[in-house]
């Protein structure tokens, strides 16, 4: 089976959000609580010796999902073919009814909610549609800095000089997420 | 059609290639979704390199095309100016309504008490202004004005001491630097050209070193750079200078390139040496001033000077200030005094326009640049030209003017300062102005919300007879309003869009949906209200394509326009990257630079002619009275800067809730000059001056400079009773004057900070 993922490169990330505003826009969400592509700023240090890096997260779409783990009602899948980590809508309680179990056992967010009350989990699905049409996710065509990519691990890995790890984001060996980085030093 | 011709969802979908064109520094590609005559959603470029990618300004447009705010139907003004009562009108009456009252005007007062108030906020080749300045010449003419906001100090000295504005390099260019030095300039936020920061990227990670100057930890600096030299606002000038005396002190400048490209070294290097007024221009010197430790200035001096090619790029954003155009011309000189123009990797700064096609490739009709002879010059005064506006025909050149060189200055005498709108319309004549203004007619433009001194503002708008806003939103103008004509958007009608500044491509905006409500194109409205109001509307009865096919008709570069319309761009082919000045320096014989003396002036004569108080023909630093050492400073403290961030487009798209939850609008602050005022992030604070206060949450944030709040440009203007202004919209705090060279003092403003309640959590406690 091969596993699809992302690479990301923080030492070129600008924070400009484009990506998260381009899936927004793609997957139809309001402004709100739900982002499937969430933007971290890592701020360190005092005037005038700084240093900022952003962190562009999606869902990794983990070896081992915790999520799949913690939804009472099986409603995550993580397919067979590629590893991407889906939601059946119909089979999710709801966040308020279920206590949003997955989010709580999710290191990165990924699981999202809308302001609706007891909203259905969504998340990033990696554009699983536009990937069978045979066209790249819709946050690495919108990067204007090249900073985002997705395809089968193994091939960024090898596409890339990566690092597991990135400034704001550790490695959890156990759940394996589906991510690589070239980090901001 | 029927729902059996519907095989699935896909085949219901056109992609419609269009673009975004609002006033940043880019025009991008979008690819319009449409289904059943409504935008789902949108691509971008992922075509052919290099690829034109919007950034978010263009992906969030959906919500503004289909906003709940857009103005729906023609409205006429109820209540008082700027409280933004409303009447909904048919079009045939708001017609009637402006044709017969500018007819009454004009006939009162004459063609110069109309005000045309142009603006950028809803762009294009043929929509925007563009049609609004045909009518009105059509009319008999109006006042205008002289002055741009984002780069009039950047452009005087552009032509002050390259005699043009066409001094910027290709891009790609930049990785054959061996520095880079982003003066003042946040490329990462500010989109000038869609590839400018993936460039810098590319160049550091080639191993190019790349240093931001910056009062502001930006995002340039965090992400693009290796180095931030943070310096007190305004004092760019005493640095660039300090480098420049390091570097001949040294004896690290290009003394041939100096001799031989150059006029007036030696008078700057005597200011620099402190022969005239006893004060060497030492890195000691501008320490005391900028706060840049000495070592600091010391060390990018020889840097610059002895990596050569190193490409000095000065934003302009330092020259948004009240002595803006002597910031602009130290930068230009220290890229001179290295020999750092007309080479690969060089840069010569100045206004950084790189391409601009008619000047280059329109055969026969080059567009004429440098110094006016005598018959130009008599051209220029002659009673009656062919076309243009009918009130400057005729009109002396403004004596402040660098009026003896073409291109990039507007001298004409009848032209009123963009910034001194409100004191002209308040004082006309007896004020020293051209004209009376009665009227204004208002276009595309905020204009209330960004420009300086808001409140000033507010009285102007409200002592004329009539005023005219085409527009989108109810903007704070718009609420000024007599009869406000609701515009489409560019997703509701075809345009062209080219890049202002100068890189090789077209954006064709092709209408992806019909225009909204009653909405209708700035063109339709013109050519439907030249007709009420009697005279010709010409060009603008023909189609849009028409027009469109007539205007790029002179541009030789666009080999195919059909191509152009199917793809949604056209990028142009160019052999080479380009170079500024590169001709010139090669064959200095047949190529003088377009400057009266053919030279590159680092002493400007014609500035000096001129002698105007304050704007020296060398770029000395000067203070001024909103200045850190000025004595205003003991009432204000803290300088104001109204830098552009990366959620809006000046004022447009304020409105858009995915921007708005990027970066919400908040003051910030230096924890060292919060704490002494007891302001934590979150709390309402109050900034003020003597021209007016706002009042928005602060952000306190080791990201500035300590004795400068950050208030960024373009939040809407919204008072309370008592005048107090919740929207935090920057201009409220800033000077309604210019520069000598006509800059404006966006970033020169005093002011004081001060906590208005704690955030409401942390008020139980």
């Amino acid at each position: 089976m091969k596993q699809m993922g992302f690479y990301f490169d923080q030492s070129r990330c600008t924070g400009c959000y484009t990506c998260s505003v381009a899936c927004k826009d793609w997957n139809d969400i309001d402004a709100g609580p739900e982002n499937w592509m969430r933007i971290i700023t890592i701020e360190e240090g005092k005037f005038p010796n700084l240093s900022l890096a952003y962190l562009a997260l999606a869902c990794n779409h983990c070896a081992d999902p915790p999520c799949i783990k913690a939804c009472p009602t099986n409603a995550i899948t993580k397919r067979e073919s590629d590893g991407i980590v889906t939601v059946n809508q119909e089979a999710c309680l709801g966040k308020i009814e279920c206590g949003a179990k997955c989010l709580k056992v999710c290191p990165w967010d990924a699981p999202q909610f809308s302001a609706t009350i007891n909203a259905k989990m969504r998340k990033c699905d990696l554009c699983v549609e536009r990937l069978k049409q045979g066209k790249q996710t819709i946050c690495v065509e919108a990067c204007p800095m090249y900073a985002l990519d997705v395809g089968p691990i193994e091939k960024l890995q090898k596409k890339y000089e990566t690092n597991d790890s990135a400034i704001g984001f550790t490695k959890n060996n156990k759940i394996n997420p589906s991510i690589n980085f070239k980090s901001k030093i | 059609m029927s729902e059996n011709n519907i095989e699935n969802d896909q085949d219901d979908i056109k992609i419609v290639n269009t673009g975004c064109c609002h006033d940043c520094g880019g025009r991008c590609t979008l690819k319009a979704h449409v289904k059943n005559g409504k935008i789902i959603r949108f691509e971008t470029d992922n075509g052919e390199d290099p690829q034109l990618r919007a950034c978010l300004r263009g992906r969030v447009y959906r919500q503004k095309v289909y906003h709940q705010d857009r103005l729906k139907y023609p409205l006429r003004r109820i209540g008082e100016r700027g409280e933004g009562k409303f009447e909904r009108i048919s079009w045939d009456e708001a017609y009637e309504i402006v044709a017969n009252k500018m007819k009454e005007i004009k006939e009162k007062y004459g063609n110069s008490s109309i005000l045309f108030i142009p603006g950028a906020g809803n762009q294009g080749m043929l929509h925007g202004v563009t049609p609004v300045g045909l009518m009105l010449n059509q009319f008999g003419g109006y006042t205008r004005m002289w002055g741009i906001p984002s780069y009039e100090g950047a452009l005087f000295a552009s032509m002050a001491t390259y005699g043009t504005m066409m001094t910027g390099n290709s891009r790609e260019d930049l990785l054959n630097s061996k520095l880079i030095i982003l003066w003042g300039w946040n490329p990462a936020n500010t989109i000038w050209d869609p590839g400018t920061p993936l460039m810098l990227a590319k160049a550091r990670e080639k191993g190019i070193k790349i240093v931001v100057i910056d009062p502001i930890f930006t995002d340039s600096a965090a992400i693009l750079a290796d180095q931030w030299i943070p310096i007190r606002p305004g004092t760019d000038t005493a640095m660039l200078n300090a480098m420049a005396y390091v570097i001949i002190t040294e004896n690290l400048h290009d003394k041939p390139f100096i001799e031989k490209f150059t006029v007036g070294f030696d008078k700057y290097k005597a200011y620099l040496m402190g022969d005239d007024d006893n004060t060497p221009k030492t890195p000691q010197w501008a320490e005391e001033i900028t706060t840049v430790p000495a070592e600091i200035i010391i060390n990018l001096a020889r840097e610059y000077a002895s990596n050569k090619p190193a490409a000095l790029m000065a934003g302009w954003g330092p020259a948004r200030t009240a002595r803006g155009e002597l910031y602009s011309r130290a930068a230009n000189l220290l890229c001179v005094i290295t020999g750092n123009i007309g080479i690969e990797g060089g840069y010569a700064s100045g206004f950084m326009r790189a391409y601009y096609s008619r000047e280059t490739v329109s055969a026969g009709r080059k567009k004429k640049t440098g110094p006016m002879n005598k018959e130009d010059q008599k051209e220029m005064t002659k009673k009656k030209t062919p076309r243009g506006n009918p009130v400057d025909w005729g009109a002396p050149p403004r004596k402040d003017s660098l009026y003896k060189l073409r291109g990039g200055t507007n001298p004409a005498s009848t032209r009123i300062h963009f910034n001194e709108y409100y004191d002209a319309i308040l004082q006309g004549r007896k004020g020293g102005y051209p004209a009376d203004l009665k009227m204004a007619y208002i276009a595309a433009e905020n204009r209330l919300n960004q420009y300086c001194n808001v409140n000033k503002g507010v009285k102007a708008l409200k002592s004329l007879e009539f005023i005219v806003v085409h527009e989108q939103f109810m903007t704070p103008t718009a609420k000024f309003a007599d009869i406000l004509f609701p515009v489409n958007t560019f997703m509701e009608r075809n345009d062209i869009a080219v890049p202002w500044l100068g890189s090789p491509y077209y954006i064709y905006l092709n209408k992806a949906i019909d225009s909204l409500y009653e909405s209708k194109s700035d063109l339709e409205i013109c050519k439907e209200l030249a007709l009420k109001l009697g005279v010709e509307a010409g060009l603008l009865n023909l189609p849009e394509d028409q027009i469109l096919r007539i205007f790029t008709s002179p541009r030789k570069d666009i080999k195919s326009y059909d191509q152009m319309k199917k793809d949604g761009f056209y990028k142009v082919k160019v052999d080479e990257p380009f170079i500024a000045f590169k001709e010139q320096i090669e064959d200095p014989e047949n190529n003088p630079f377009p400057t009266l003396s053919g030279k590159i002036e680092i002493y400007c004569e014609h500035i000096a002619e001129l002698s105007v108080p304050n704007m020296p023909p060398i770029p000395k630093y000067l203070s001024h009275e909103e200045h850190y050492d000025a004595p205003k400073a003991k009432q204000y403290p803290l300088q104001l800067l109204t830098p552009h961030n990366k959620r809006r487009t000046h004022s447009s798209l304020s409105m858009i809730p995915w921007l708005e939850e990027v970066e919400p609008h908040a003051v910030w602050i230096s924890p060292v000059d919060a704490n002494s005022r007891n302001i934590n992030s979150g709390d309402l604070i109050d900034v003020f001056n003597d021209r007016g206060r706002i009042r928005i949450p602060a952000n306190v944030t080791e990201r500035i400079i300590p004795g400068v709040v950050v208030v960024y440009q373009g939040a809407w203007y919204n008072p309370d009773k008592e005048g107090v202004d919740l929207g935090g919209c920057g201009n409220v705090l800033t000077k309604d004057s210019h520069s000598p060279g006509g800059a404006f003092p966006m970033n020169s403003a005093l002011v004081q900070a001060e906590l208005y309640s704690k955030k409401e959590t942390e008020g139980v406690s």
